[in-house]
């Protein structure tokens, strides 16, 4: 694993900067730096991938279409109310 | 719902037998708004459809009712869907976010035009499910997360996730939807909403930690130790279902099946 040390020198904080890769809270330079190592790794390419997929399934999963009445009585609730005065 | 006696960081309602709907909606000419061009899958953080040179001050109830209702109620889905994630059934679902939706209107002259409107309102939906629900159940959150997170942290040790193989990823991949929102429900509620925020709604941490009202690093520990537990129970149900072949992802998994049954339900 020693070629992996650029994200990290034990499993967790290379899943954790994963994360940050993916999340997008990385530095210009760092993300240059993870793409060019996921690259050449197979496994930490792989566990991109299954960090990807896990959020790409939570994604589908969670997407729910509200109840249609749901809209229509919030509009009918915020027509009986007045905005506070400032 | 009675909210007479809640206080939280928006403004008390103030009913009113007077006013009025718009006459017109959106009467005021406004800048080409198109709602279309809204990408809000992208990291979140500005809505450049929301115009920003409103005069709060100056505008009118009606005008503002009908930017309210032009601008905030294209997230209901998307609150819903949140909300499920929080009250856990659909009934409380619904109640929340109107509640979230009738606090927002009430305190919509806070709200600054240009700012991002999506995280201000789940801001607000996080609140109202604080005060609302989690004060009900009292049950603090916090001490929740700390019990279960210990062994399930301990489980997710057991086995390294770099370990997973291809076919375990692919296996995931096909988990129905039931599965992964039982999963996500079996997270502690404060990993499980960063998660949410996170992956779902793609909004930063800096923005998750306005939500949900804590430092940015509570919500990078929450990410992390939320999706470890996420990642680890995942696999678990994958492997439950005899989804987890360590064979050939490709000739292993049934994917046909699953994957027929998730479209059914999108």
């Amino acid at each position: 694993m020693s070629d992996c040390e650029s994200l990290g020198n034990c499993a967790d904080s290379r899943i954790e900067r994963l994360y940050e890769y993916l999340d997008g809270a990385l530095s210009h330079q760092d993300l240059v730096d993870i793409k060019d190592h996921l690259d050449d790794c197979p496994q930490c390419a792989e566990e991109h991938d299954l960090e990807c997929v896990i959020r790409s399934v939570v994604k589908r999963s969670c997407t729910e279409v509200a109840p249609s009445t749901l809209k229509t009585s919030i509009l009918d609730r915020i027509s009986q109310l007045k905005t506070a005065d400032h | 719902m009675n909210l007479t006696t809640e206080t939280a960081q928006v403004a008390d309602f103030q009913l009113s037998t007077t006013v009025r709907r718009p006459a017109v909606q959106g009467s005021r000419e406004r800048g080409r708004v198109d709602f279309s061009s809204m990408n809000t899958t992208a990291p979140a953080g500005s809505n450049p459809a929301e115009d920003a040179d409103v005069d709060v001050a100056t505008e009118s109830e009606a005008d503002r009712k009908a930017r309210f209702e032009r601008d905030a109620m294209q997230y209901v889905d998307q609150l819903y869907s949140a909300a499920m994630r929080m009250a856990r059934n659909p009934s409380d679902a619904e109640d929340l976010v109107q509640e979230a939706y009738t606090k927002a209107f009430s305190a919509f002259h806070q709200y600054k035009p240009g700012t991002n409107l999506k995280a201000w309102l789940y801001r607000i939906l996080t609140n109202t499910y604080i005060n609302l629900y989690r004060k009900r159940q009292r049950e603090p959150l916090q001490s929740h997360s700390d019990t279960i997170e210990d062994w399930q942290l301990a489980k997710a040790a057991e086995h390294t996730s770099l370990g997973l193989r291809s076919a375990e990823v692919e296996a995931l991949d096909h988990l129905p939807d039931s599965d992964v929102k039982r999963a996500l429900q079996a997270i502690p509620e404060d990993f499980r909403l960063a998660v949410y925020f996170s992956d779902v709604e793609g909004f930063a941490y800096k923005e998750i930690s306005e939500i949900m009202n804590t430092p940015i690093g509570t919500v990078m520990s929450r990410l992390h130790r939320g999706r470890k537990l996420l990642r680890e129970l995942l696999a678990d149900y994958a492997r439950e279902r005899g989804l987890g072949v360590k064979t050939d992802a490709r000739t292993a998994v049934p994917a046909g099946a699953r994957g027929k049954e998730q479209e059914m339900q999108k």
